[in-house]
């Protein structure tokens, strides 16, 4: 049995914990965890090419107050899913900011960039040359929705082939 | 060198040389190349060679098999044996048992004989806990107290009896917070470990970072009420213990001295670690090692038996009293049932017995006794009774008799009586209730018949005694004479006044009298004389009537020989008796009462 500890970080209230909770089959800890600890520990076992994987999964706190805790938190993290609402903006940027941080702390790590809450297309701010350009500079994009669960597994599973492919 | 001379041979096969510069120059080479050569074609022929390849790897085998545990990463080399060793022993078995047997036999009975003690001793004790943890007093205080509490009996026993109980142990990758291994102690309920550990992994990184602890510094320990959370860090690994109530401080050495020893066996996998926990499968005998537990010293063993007989006298003497009082209760309710059934206008269909409380079903007439009174003069608990009665109309003689009674009314003077349906009054009463009486009492429920036969009309009272007096007055005559004996002037006069009050107490009564004067004589003499002779004497007494004044036609005077007589002549004073006179009054009221 093979486990990795996955980091979901993004800005607030992107949808990190909903994304968790669209994914394991029962959230173990509630969300009191994150705001008194700065994290919320849950798991889900998947198949990973035929190879039992278990993510352990760290739902960190968005709020920049508990910005110091979550570098500590990130140590030993396998892969990140890196979460922005698509809505808005502002949360990509302070993703790609908080990668930077993680990539200067760790080191280059396996990541999946999860432009969240694709449901809302008519609200979406992220242009597609914006998209394009960071595909090009090697992020494995997907559009996900929390609400409706659209792509929440492959964001996932993408992530535990590209950790388990190193 | 083999490179080198590759290198070199087409630098030599570029121009085209003349025979002896060949030969030159194959003898340069075979001084310069000949040894690598030799070498080559040596280490070829030792490759080639199974046999000495064989040999080559049988005297390294050993050190690199250990040389592969060292560097734990032996459980690659468990995988790829193990298919091998399997093989070899079903081969081996097939081919012949007793030698894996005869292997196996220095240790089968040993292992066997640890695996029973150890399964009975578990029992045992576990048996020994619950069993002086269920019958004793504090036993009880702890159902009451789990019952109170909420918790289970378990928990309650546990938190009194034990000191501390380490009821799981993690062995967490310290820099990735991932589960390594875990254990359990029996029946103790876990949530995941790998959540769990990622948790306390975050508290502890949550920790350091809130106070900027340093990268060595560690939380050392959690507590919630009675559990605790020991942690000990060493720099790839960290064990927490989850012990309930208080571990000794040298329990802490333990945890050390096991985590330096996992850190020291496995510093490569833990180094190396990538996610892969199946290395350290084998840190479960250490970590199954601080599965420790220690219960509080039994107190004072002389008191318990002393303890034990008290409660069990109390208990005893509870069990006793109730006993002896369900019994007298059970007395005292036949005692009542006894009493009901002898009640009259009372009928006991039966009873039950329900939730402590007798129930009881009967019939019961109106007049008939009180039940709750007989249950009070029984002395049972009112509450204790539940009394179903059905009301009815006894036919029972007494309540019959009370039933008329109390519809009737009987003046002072009259007394009813009734027997098997029958209902009788006697004495004396008016004529108006006489009449009523007659009338009512064949209503009444259970009077079949009414006799009046010694029920006298109170008004007739008088002219009754008078009657009397003048039918019983007898005037004796001589023999064959028609004048009154000597000595009888006085039974005429008592007569005369007597016949004169009853038509009196006639006329006061509205009514009429008649009197009839018989004339009697004996037998002897004849017939044909004796009954003039009798009519002579009625008429010698009527004349006497008329003298005193009573002119009534409603007197009448007859003779009747020797038809009446009064008393048998058989003797003197039989045949004196029936030469008299006698009277007959008859009363014909107004109304017809009597």
């Amino acid at each position: 049995m093979v486990q990795k500890k996955v980091c979901m970080l993004g800005a607030s209230a992107v949808g990190k914990t909903s994304l968790v909770r669209r994914f394991v089959d029962r959230m173990f800890f509630s969300e009191i965890y994150k705001t008194t600890v700065g994290v919320s520990v849950d798991k889900k076992q998947i198949q990973v090419n035929g190879k039992d994987v278990t993510l352990v999964l760290w739902d960190i706190h968005g709020d920049d107050v508990y910005e110091k805790v979550r570098v500590s938190t990130f140590r030993g993290m396998s892969g990140y899913l890196l979460v922005a609402d698509g809505t808005r903006r502002q949360t990509l940027e302070e993703a790609l900011a908080l990668s930077n941080r993680v990539t200067e702390s760790m080191g280059k790590i396996p990541a999946v960039l999860v432009l969240n809450k694709c449901d809302l297309a008519e609200q979406w701010e992220i242009e597609a040359s914006r998209e394009t350009a960071l595909a090009t500079s090697g992020w494995s994009i997907l559009h996900t929705s929390a609400k409706t669960g659209e792509a929440v597994e492959q964001a996932f599973m993408n992530l535990a082939q590209a950790m388990l492919a190193i | 060198m083999a490179e080198q001379a590759q290198r070199r041979a087409p630098v030599s096969q570029a121009p085209e040389n003349p025979p002896e510069d060949q030969q030159a120059l194959e003898e340069l080479r075979h001084l310069i190349v000949a040894p690598e050569q030799e070498g080559l074609q040596e280490l070829r022929d030792r490759l080639d060679s199974v046999e000495r390849r064989a040999e080559d790897v049988s005297t390294v085998v050993a050190e690199a098999i250990q040389m592969r545990r060292e560097q734990g990463d032996d459980r690659a080399l468990a995988e790829a044996l193990a298919p091998t060793i399997q093989e070899t022993l079903r081969e081996s078995v097939r081919r012949d048992p007793h030698v894996l047997a005869d292997a196996l036999f220095p240790v089968m009975g040993p292992a066997i004989r640890k695996s029973i003690s150890e399964a009975l001793r578990s029992m045992l004790e576990s048996f020994n806990e619950a069993l002086e943890h269920s019958l004793s007093w504090r036993g009880i205080q702890w159902r009451i107290e789990a019952y109170r509490t909420g918790k289970s009996f378990a928990e309650i026993v546990l938190m009194h009896s034990l000191l501390y109980r380490v009821e799981q142990v993690f062995l967490i990758h310290r820099e990735t917070g991932l589960v390594l291994n875990h254990v359990v102690a029996p029946a103790v309920a876990t949530q995941d470990p790998d959540m769990v550990a990622g948790m306390l992994s975050a508290i502890q990184q949550f920790v350091r970072d809130s106070f900027n602890s340093g990268r060595n510094e560690a939380l050392g320990s959690l507590n919630f009420e009675e559990l605790e959370v020991w942690i000990e860090e060493s720099p790839d690994a960290v064990i927490a213990a989850v012990i309930r109530g208080h571990a000794p401080a040298d329990y802490r050495l333990a945890m050390k001295e096991a985590l330096e020893n996992i850190q020291q066996h496995y510093s490569s996998a833990l180094a190396n670690f990538q996610g892969d926990t199946g290395p350290f499968r084998g840190a479960g005998d250490r970590l199954n090692h601080l599965l420790e537990a220690r219960y509080k010293e039994k107190q004072e063993s002389r008191r318990k038996p002393r303890a034990v007989i008290a409660v069990a006298v109390a208990v005893l003497a509870i069990l006793g009293g109730w006993i002896a009082y369900s019994t007298y209760l059970l007395i005292e309710w036949s005692r009542f049932l006894h009493a009901l059934h002898e009640q009259p206008g009372i009928v006991v269909l039966g009873y039950t017995k329900e939730g402590g409380r007798f129930h009881l079903q009967a019939l019961r007439d109106p007049l008939a006794a009180d039940p709750a009174k007989l249950l009070a003069e029984a002395k049972i608990d009112r509450e204790r009774a539940v009394l179903e009665l059905t009301p009815f109309y006894s036919v029972d003689d007494s309540i019959v008799l009370r039933r008329a009674t109390e519809r009737l009314h009987p003046p002072a003077g009259v007394k009813l009586f009734e027997k098997d349906g029958e209902l009788r009054a006697e004495g004396i009463a008016p004529p108006a209730w006489i009449a009523e009486f007659r009338e009512r009492a064949p209503w009444i429920a259970g009077v079949n018949a009414v006799d009046t036969s010694h029920l006298q009309n109170a008004d007739l009272v008088e002219l009754n005694r008078l009657k009397g007096e003048i039918e019983a007055t007898v005037l004796l005559f001589p023999l064959g004479r028609a004048e009154l004996e000597t000595g009888q002037e006085g039974a005429l006069a008592q007569a005369l006044i007597n016949i004169q009050a009853v038509f009196v107490e006639a006329q006061r009564l509205n009514g009429t009298v008649s009197l009839d004067v018989i004339g009697h004589s004996d037998s002897t003499g004849a017939e044909a004389a004796n009954l003039p002779l009798s009519r002579q004497r009625a008429d010698v007494i009527l004349g006497n009537l008329h003298r005193a004044g009573l002119k009534s036609a409603a007197l009448q005077a007859r003779g009747a020989g020797t038809a009446e007589p009064l008393r048998p002549e058989d003797s003197e004073e039989g045949r004196r008796y029936n030469r008299s006179v006698t009277f007959k009054v008859a009363f014909s009221p107004a109304s017809p009462v009597n």
